[in-house]
């Protein structure tokens, strides 16, 4: 391979499966100074100290990593920094946290978790978080709604969930990798990692060759020369192309790039709509040390009330469908297709014919009780099951109107009205935080392409897409691919057509060189071929000259969010003697904020805690009235109150304590004296 | 005088050895009552340190075969032991199948621990001494966990059994921030957590069965009774107003595994992720670094049940040739465990989203069983019995026959009778109508061994026939020149697959592999249909096509009890060797010469 990662992890020559080292501290240690090692050497190796992106205006990890600590350092009184685990490659994932220090701890206040870079070349998420870190704190003085939020709540900001994938973006060569660099056999022939791409025309990005091949299913798009379209029989249009990713076959299975580094996508491997057995999807939900440390985090922080995440989904601008539904992928066909090129490759070796298991012993004693063949165990219903349940899977009717508000508050703050390149949410962090943890929770690409008005999908777009699993070498084992419920089938990944027109218009209106014109070139094993397409860093990164913008604009919005909170207050307690040592105590509590206490899917997930409301007082003490321990599910925001009344016996004078504790309202304490 | 000495001596030494050789002879006519080495009982309940101390005993006596060690803490920081059973001898413990075997997921399903403790006690004892325990300790690799809940195990024994399906990790279940603050409280000391009931002459919802006085049953509609049920013997340790509404852990550590898993609301007790329990982590940790286990039994208790999966009815159906698989093993199970049904745990138990055994077979392509240990008809198990036990007025009744086991059998032990007690909350009551832990889902001591043997015995046939790949008759034949024909006959006798279709279909495993070594180059490689007749009928060949012809990938493996013929045709002389490379299937060469 021709280019060199930061710490590239020892290949295996015939791997089994992912197997967790468990680490030591002291293999730890080693790692971490092999780690600053290969960093010096890499250094001084001529042509490869300076990060090719760099003046692209996205940070290296160590350059991030002293922007962090001088940040932290200025402002003491604001900001804290801590690790909350470390990537595969033994990379400190940071989280700074950033309130200011007074009566409620930090961590009793109802907080916004800011997450980003997730999937590894989302370095506008990155960017954008520490863009926001620094005006908050720098605006503390003097921008009193910045005071406000940091005096009563706090901002948790992880600007690089995937510090190791990151690093790759800012190597010799750009591959559009996602994931997090862990080997992995993505096409499952007992090596890892042993077929990534080549450079093959040395500009340093990988991109898509074009093969003149008369088995060739795709032809020139007639609207744009630059694109390729799948040849349609129906209209008598005949295929001339074949499409490949940028490289050679390596290991000579037969297929290019099948199995390149790149790891598990963060992204992907999280509790929600996960897609099972997916190769980029990790072994199994929160496999990877890096989305592990961030779920530990999480469930041990639950008065996080918010997140909001900047990767390759949205549901910012353009808000939950009225069923609940989010934007599905908006691909691009080019690469997709490219990549289609190599689903045959888990399938080589898979016999059809030879399955002949047990033929050479009787059926007899297969099935003594079978209809036939040994069915004898299928199962049927036997109606004694309580109905299954299923997950939500859409946005609960109850909570949609809070996602559009706000949608239309970061579309207003943003300018952002086209969604960029983006991808399906499965297994996202973000749906995670909604489905599972109950808080509102967000995802942008924090950055959009906007187009003059008329250019919009390109007619004919629909159907032009190859439908991967279709052609050679899919002979499949009887019975083998019979999958019910939620495993996705293999290789459905990309099922809505691509945006490729609109996108190139984007570049072409921006002046963006994001495409790299089609340009002949020797490839070992075809001869000639034509190498161009879509550059990875201009896929999912806005140019630079829009950083400063937009990262003033996102700061705006999540002080916006950080206006939303719910707020529990215990107002009108009022109490009334009854004679005889009786009291009656009456008190209503109020949510003042703009949430309510848990969205309608929290509650129905019970994954945000009940409101409790606690009269201090002996329980023998209550007569009548509500119990002395109380809990309400929700309740809505803009002043809503519940009333409680509880008839007391006590001692005129006596003074007890009425608590109501919220997890995601904060709390309020409030002395009644009896009298 | 000299030669009458030596008369003498021979004498001597023939009658020596008459006494001696009929004192040899003795020891092999009693075989059948043999001497152990190490003598364990099976007749009782071991907290977590009795069994691994009997375990450090069994590996103090069989160091050759037996490796103890720790895979991990769980969360109150006892050990997770794991045996591992290997003769290395017969090869590394990589390079042949193995069977996993465990038990006590569920803290108060105890006896699966004592199972474990059996198999590994009956392996060591008969090696060498019965040849099919030979041979399976020779072929194959064991690692036996008695329990991957030692926090749930040591809270059943040391406590009143009450709250130890879960493990130890506190959980607020009552949402008030307080950890496990208001478990059930043994009042009266007695060692169980009882009933309380209150006498309210004429105003209760419950009455003494006119049965047996020591069952208590709701009223009709309409009538009174004399007694309420006010819940379990416990105090509102937490002074909120509530009694028992948050015990030690409370979740199932069952149910926090990779496959189906789903969240709490969908699926109780699963926890916030899979792998989030120290106990679960640790145990995947092993799983994933020992692909060569083959095969799975995690025992649970009661109900006397082989349970396959899948677990959830959304998961589908296994693929065919799985179903013949299973329904092999688990038709022989049920003769071989009587009381025991063969049953799909959605559709014959209840749903389960992220088990164990889900995990173990739709995860990590391995045939997983889960058996359910004891079966309460076992108390009155002949058929006479079971008939009687259908008519409602005989003492042993369905809902009567308890009473009369603990009576007649068990004289009276198991079960607590109602005594008075002044409540702190509820005043005069009585505690008691209760069972003690060691009645119900485990067996009474005296049956256990029994119980033990038939389960240990039904998974040993499980891993007898777990796959091993095996190289059969090698045919050389000359085509012309230097161009050769080479046939390979790769035989699995045994039931399961080296890779189950569910594993080819998930990527689960890495793919068997056929290697050939050697100087002369493969021109083409295929499956021939039958050698027998392929030089006189049409042949059919299947052409293998792949670019590597050296290096065949087979990524569903070979199935079982099936031989396929692989057919080389070869250009060149030399030696060569064949290696069969599977990861669940074990790893067989064979050298061959081609001139």
């Amino acid at each position: 391979m021709s280019y060199i990662y930061l710490t590239k992890p020892k290949l295996k020559k015939e791997g089994t499966v992912m197997i967790t080292p468990r680490k030591t501290g002291f293999n730890h240690l080693v790692f971490k100074f092999l780690v600053v090692i290969s960093g010096i050497l890499i250094c001084i190796i001529p042509g490869k100290s300076q990060p090719a992106q760099a003046e692209q205006g996205y940070q290296t990890y160590d350059e991030l990593t002293h922007e962090l600590q001088v940040l932290v350092k200025a402002h003491p009184d604001l900001a804290r920094l801590e690790s909350i685990g470390t990537s595969a490659e033994g990379r400190d994932i940071w989280l700074l946290t950033l309130a200011k220090k007074g009566s409620v701890p930090t961590e009793e206040r109802p907080g916004l978790l800011i997450a980003a870079n997730f999937e590894a070349g989302h370095l506008i998420g990155s960017r954008l978080s520490m863009a926001m870190a620094e005006q908050l704190v720098r605006g503390y003085q003097e921008n009193d709604n910045i005071k406000q939020s940091l005096d009563n709540h706090v901002f948790y900001i992880i600007p690089r969930m995937n510090p190791d994938g990151a690093e790759s973006w800012f190597g010799k060569l750009l591959t559009g990798q996602k994931g997090n660099n862990r080997p992995t056999d993505a096409d499952n022939d007992g090596r890892m990692d042993e077929d990534g791409p080549e450079d093959l025309n040395g500009d340093g990005v990988i991109t898509v060759m074009r093969v003149k091949d008369p088995h060739g299913l795709f032809m020139l798009d007639p609207a744009d020369g630059r694109l390729l379209k799948r040849a349609d029989a129906a209209k008598g249009e005949t295929g001339v192309y074949s499409i490949y990713l940028e490289g050679i076959d390596n290991d000579g299975d037969g297929f290019i790039n099948e199995d390149p580094v790149g790891g598990t996508d963060l992204n992907r491997n999280f509790q929600h709509a996960y897609p099972y057995f997916k190769e980029d999807a990790g072994r199994y939900m929160v496999s990877e040390p890096e989305s592990r440390a961030l779920m530990d985090w999480v469930i041990s922080h639950r008065k996080v009330a918010m997140v909001l995440t900047f990767g390759e989904s949205d549901n910012l601008i353009v808000p939950p469908s009225s069923r609940g539904q989010l934007s599905t992928d908006r691909p691009l066909d080019l690469i997709s297709l490219a990549r289609a090129s190599v689903e045959g490759a888990s399938r080589v070796g898979m016999i059809s014919t030879g399955g002949r298991g047990f033929d050479r012993y009787s059926m007899m004693m297969m099935s003594s009780r079978g209809r036939s063949g040994g069915q004898g165990a299928t199962p049927e219903s036997t109606g004694r099951q309580r109905p299954s349940r299923e997950p939500a899977t859409t946005v609960n009717q109850g909570d949609i109107e809070y996602f559009s508000t706000i949608s239309s508050k970061y579309k207003e703050l943003t300018g952002i009205q086209t969604q960029p390149v983006l991808r399906n949410p499965e297994g996202a962090f973000f749906q995670y935080a909604y489905y599972h943890y109950g808080v509102p929770a967000f995802s942008t690409p924090g950055w959009g392409i906007t187009l003059p008005a008329d250019s919009t999908r390109r007619p004919g777009a629909r159907g032009t897409m190859a439908r991967p699993g279709g052609g050679e070498n899919t002979s499949v084992m009887p019975g083998g691919m019979a999958r019910g419920g939620q495993f996705p089938i293999e290789g459905s990944s990309s099922s809505t057509p691509g945006i490729d027109a609109q996108f190139l218009k984007y570049l072409d209106s921006k002046n963006i060189q994001g495409f790299v014109n089609w340009e002949k070139a020797t490839h070992p094993e075809f001869g000639e071929v034509e190498i161009g397409g879509f550059k990875p860093l201009e896929i999912s990164n806005p140019p630079i000259t829009e950083i400063d913008k937009l990262a003033e604009s996102h700061t705006q919005f999540a002080l916006y969010l950080s206006t939303l909170y719910a707020r529990i207050r215990i107002v009108n307690t009022e109490v009334t003697s009854l004679g005889g040592g009786l009291f009656m105590v009456r008190a209503e509590i109020a949510n003042e904020g703009f949430l309510p206490t848990a969205l309608r899917h929290g509650v129905q997930s019970r994954s945000v805690k009940p409101t409790m409301v606690q009269l201090g007082v002996a329980p023998e003490q209550i007569i009548s009235g509500s119990s002395k321990t109380n809990f309400f599910q929700t309740l809505d925001g803009s002043g809503r109150r519940v009333k409680y009344e509880w008839m007391v016996k006590g001692k005129s004078g006596e003074k007890i304590e009425l608590k109501a504790v919220s997890q995601k309202a904060g709390s309020d304490v409030k002395t009644i004296t009896l009298k | 005088m000299k030669t009458r000495y030596n008369i003498l001596v021979g004498a001597a030494l023939i009658l020596g050895l008459m006494i001696l050789t009929p004192a040899a002879a003795t020891a092999q006519e009693y075989a059948s009552d043999p001497q152990f080495r190490v003598k364990l009982d099976f007749n009782r309940w071991h907290d977590v340190h009795e069994l691994y101390d009997d375990m450090r005993r069994l590996e103090e006596a069989y160091p050759q075969f037996l490796k103890m060690e720790s895979i991990g803490k769980s969360h109150n920081g006892l050990d997770i032991m794991v045996m591992t059973i290997n003769n290395p001898k017969t090869g590394p413990e990589m390079g042949k199948a193995a069977m996993y075997i465990d038990a006590n997921i569920h803290g108060n399903e105890i006896q699966g621990g004592e199972v474990c403790l059996y198999t590994i006690w009956y392996l060591m004892e008969n090696y060498g001494k019965i040849g099919e325990i030979t041979r399976l300790v020779d072929e194959r690799v064991f690692y036996i966990f008695p329990t991957v809940n030692p926090d749930g195990r040591q809270h059943f024994m040391e406590g009143d059994g009450g709250n130890s399906r879960t493990g130890q990790v506190p959980v607020d279940e009552d949402n008030d921030g307080l950890f496990d603050e208001d478990g059930p409280n043994d009042l009266n000391g007695n060692g169980v957590i009882e009933t309380i009931r209150k006498y309210v002459p004429g105003q209760g919802d419950y009455r003494i069965s006119r049965t047996d006085s020591r069952m208590m049953e709701p009223v009709p509609f309409g009538e009174t009774g004399d007694y309420i049920i006010l819940g379990q013997e416990g105090i509102d340790d937490d002074g909120d107003g509530m009694v028992n509404e948050d015990g030690p852990g409370s979740y199932d550590p069952n149910r926090n595994w990779g496959v189906d898993w789903q969240p709490n609301y969908i699926q109780g007790g699963s926890m916030d992720y899979p792998f989030q329990l120290p106990e679960a982590r640790a145990v995947n940790d092993f799983l994933m670094a020992h692909p060569n286990i083959a095969g799975v039994q995690a025992y649970h208790n009661s109900g006397g049940m082989i349970l396959r999966g899948p677990g959830a009815e959304s998961l589908g159906e296994y693929p065919g040739s799985d179903v013949r698989v299973y329904d092999e093993l688990g038709q022989n199970g049920e003769r071989i465990l009587p009381y025991y049904r063969y049953i799909v745990i959605w559709s014959g138990l209840y749903t389960v989203h992220g088990g164990f055994i889900d995990w173990t077979s739709d995860g990590l392509g391995i045939i997983s069983f889960s058996n359910e240990l004891w079966n309460s008809s076992q108390y009155f198990n002949s058929p006479e019995l079971m008939k009687q036990a259908e008519d409602p007025d005989s003492p042993i009744a369905r809902n009567r026959s308890r009473y009369f086991f603990d009576d007649k059998l068990e004289f009276g032990d198991q079960f607590m009778e109602w005594k008075a007690f002044d409540h702190p909350q509820y005043g005069e009551v009585e505690l008691g109508g209760s069972w003690k832990k060691t009645q119900g889902r485990v067996p009474p001591r005296f049956m256990n061994e029994e119980l033990c043997h038939r389960n240990m015995a039904f998974t040993l046939y499980q891993a007898d026939e777990m796959p091993m790949m095996q190289i059969g008759e090698v045919q050389v034949k000359k085509i012309e020149d230097d161009v050769y024909r080479v046939w390979i006959d790769l035989t699995n006798p045994k039931v399961a697959p080296t890779i189950t279709a569910r594993a080819a279909s998930n990527k689960l495993v890495r793919p068997d592999l056929i290697l050939f070594e050697g100087k002369p180059e493969v021109i083409s490689a295929s499956w021939i249909s039958n050698k027998n007749t392929f030089d006189y009928l049409n042949p059919i060949t299947d052409l293998i096509d792949q670019k590597e012809l050296k290096r065949l990938i087979i990524r569903n493996g070979h199935p079982g009890k099936t031989t396929r013929t692989l057919q080389y045709l070869v250009k060149g002389r030399g030696s060569v060797t064949i290696t069969y490379n599977s990861v669940k299937g074990g790893t067989v060469s064979k050298k061959l010469s081609i001139d």
